[in-house]
């Protein structure tokens, strides 16, 4: 049971993730004690943020993860709380900066791949020699 | 010395405060930070505000021009940055939501640290302590150390040691502590490492032998209430775990102004909250104005009671203010950016505001009033949805519609980016 929270930081006085969609006619289901308050916008907050308080944005620069449709430019959210698995997004220390490669957890240690066959892979001894910084969830790729 | 299991039981207040709060929210987005010396600047870029242990390391003062650490700074490898409160003010934001899931009693005692009301057995506040600690560095990505102990300067004392002592792995927990090891670390204190207690008092205290923390707790309280005050007899009971600290309301402190208060009976709507959330920044504004000073930033919060068997919420947010001020139209507008976050329904049982960034009223812009002038011509409204559709800057006042323009009374030259609130300042993550 998520707690559902708005938009936490308030600039020019709009939500940087509020949509407006026309109204859509719902089946008469569980009435919501939420319904008279409910003013068709959906909330992109909602949605993408599991917990706001681990939650940020960051922006890439660089096209090493094309192939995972991650583009110079994209903003990613990224949830600092998540465990990072096998097969994750992930943003890792590497000498000081923020670097965003798939994570690859095999039996012969610990890989940081990139999504581009002009990148080399980087091999890591163990998980507890890197930093993961946290886990992209959700890419905002341009179109 | 062991309590009875019902002395246990009894509420205790644990003492949250992030490590060296600016540099630390500093790294959490630049780890190239990690383990250089760091200190974060005043306003107008003055002087050492904070320290990381290497800068303080290296011997730097709090308070140090940085004209006199500048020419050193090469040499050390030492970074200096602005102040950004923006970021600070959100961190904080994203700390205290945090904080406040795990008690039901959360004062916000100012930008970094915060007191809490838990219960249970040693081992289960301990396992809290450590629980919470890892969450603010998981979740938020910064540092902080935990006391817990029966009183609020017990607390602060026991968190102080958590951050000094790397054995207790930074949570300190008062009754855990063998009274042996509790007396050789309260007799190797100075007085004025406690609480409230500040330079003056010490030499007094010194002058009829009190040197140490020790001395104190052993004081007669009564006897030391006729020699000083109230306040210091407060602090004799509360050293010897009588709580006599009560939630604040309000506070000044250094670089903050701080509103909270629990209703006894909760508020269940937007409306009510909106009510709530307008005196609160009348109120603010009055404050600020009888100490002279404009605040940059603003730090609205609510919270549940965790007694109603509802779910639970602790929505926060963080505003920056479009200019310093005191006007209490834009401080309200402002502490009303929380009310989309509420939850109608939901029984809330504290609000609370926080002012940060704050400067003196001298300094203030003369486009301000210019700006305000024209508010009553609703051009106000006309920029700000200009700005919300092209951007904050792309419209402006004269100046005051040039990015970054509106700071050009406060010299911030060292600032990092505003990584949390301004869009067009994200981190950068390098896909390479």
């Amino acid at each position: 049971m998520g707690v559902i929270v708005g938009p936490r930081v308030i600039d020019a006085g709009a939500s940087l993730f509020s949509v407006l969609i026309s109204p859509v006619p719902v089946a008469a289901g569980f009435p919501s004690p939420a319904q008279d308050y409910f003013d068709g916008r959906i909330d992109l907050n909602a949605h993408l943020i599991k917990d706001i308080t681990s939650t940020f944005v960051v922006r890439v620069t660089g096209d090493s993860m094309e192939r995972a449709g991650i583009s110079d430019g994209d903003e990613l959210i990224v949830n600092r709380a998540l465990e990072p698995r096998d097969g994750s997004v992930v943003i890792a220390v590497l000498d000081g900066e923020l670097t965003v490669k798939r994570l690859r957890l095999t039996p012969t240690g610990v890989v940081l791949q990139a999504e581009n066959p002009k990148y080399p892979d980087i091999k890591v001894p163990a998980l507890s020699e890197l930093t993961i910084w946290g886990v992209a969830t959700r890419c905002l790729h341009h179109v | 010395m062991s309590k009875p299991a019902l002395m246990r039981q009894m509420p205790q207040i644990a003492h949250v405060d992030v490590n060296c709060f600016y540099a630390s929210a500093e790294r959490a987005f630049d780890p190239s930070l990690e383990g250089r010396p760091l200190v974060v600047l005043s306003n107008n870029d003055g002087c050492a505000v904070t320290r990381s242990p290497e800068a303080k390391a290296l011997g730097i003062a709090t308070g140090e021009p940085w004209f006199k650490l500048a020419p050193r700074a090469k040499e050390w490898g030492l970074v200096a940055k602005s102040s950004n409160y923006e970021l600070y003010g959100d961190i904080s934001a994203r700390v205290m939501e945090l904080l406040g899931r795990y008690s039901a009693w959360l004062e916000v005692y100012s930008i970094d640290e915060a007191f809490l009301g838990v219960k249970g057995e040693p081992e289960q506040l301990l396992a809290l302590g450590r629980t919470m600690k890892n969450a603010v560095r998981r979740n938020v990505g910064v540092p902080v150390c935990v006391g817990i102990a029966p009183t609020k300067t017990l607390a602060k004392l026991c968190n102080k040691w958590a951050k000094n002592n790397p054995a207790f792995g930074g949570v300190c927990h008062w009754d855990s502590v063998p009274g042996a090891v509790r007396e050789q670390l309260l007799g190797r204190l100075s007085v004025e490492e406690i609480w409230g207690i500040a330079g003056r008092l010490t030499k007094r205290l010194n002058a009829i032998g009190i040197h140490t923390i020790l001395d104190l707790t052993r004081t007669d309280p009564v006897a030391i209430r006729d020699k000083f005050s109230v306040v210091m007899m407060r602090t004799v009971l509360e050293l010897n775990g009588t709580p006599c600290i009560p939630m604040e309301e309000e506070r000044l402190g250094r670089d903050q102004l701080i509103f909270s208060r629990s209703f006894s009976t909760p508020v269940t709507t937007v409306a009510g909250l909106r009510q709530v959330l307008s005196v609160y920044g009348q109120n603010a504004s009055a404050r600020l104005a009888k100490h002279g000073l404009q605040a940059k930033v603003l730090t609205a919060f609510a919270g549940t009671s965790p007694f109603s068997g509802q779910e639970q919420a602790y929505p926060s947010v963080c505003v920056p203010l479009p200019m310093p001020t005191a006007d209490p139209l834009l401080l309200t507008r402002a502490a009303h950016a929380l009310l989309p976050n509420i939850r109608e329904g939901l029984k809330y049982v504290k609000v609370g505001l926080m002012l940060t960034d704050l400067r003196p009223t001298g300094n203030q812009s003369p486009l301000e009033l210019f700006e305000n002038r024209h508010e009553e011509h609703r051009i106000g409204t006309l920029l700000e949805d200009v700005g919300s559709r092209f951007g904050r800057g792309s419209i402006g006042l004269g100046h005051a519609g040039i990015k970054s323009g509106l700071d050009w009374t406060m010299k911030r030259n060292m600032r990092s980016p505003r990584y949390t609130t301004h869009w067009d300042e994200l981190p950068l993550v390098k896909a390479a």
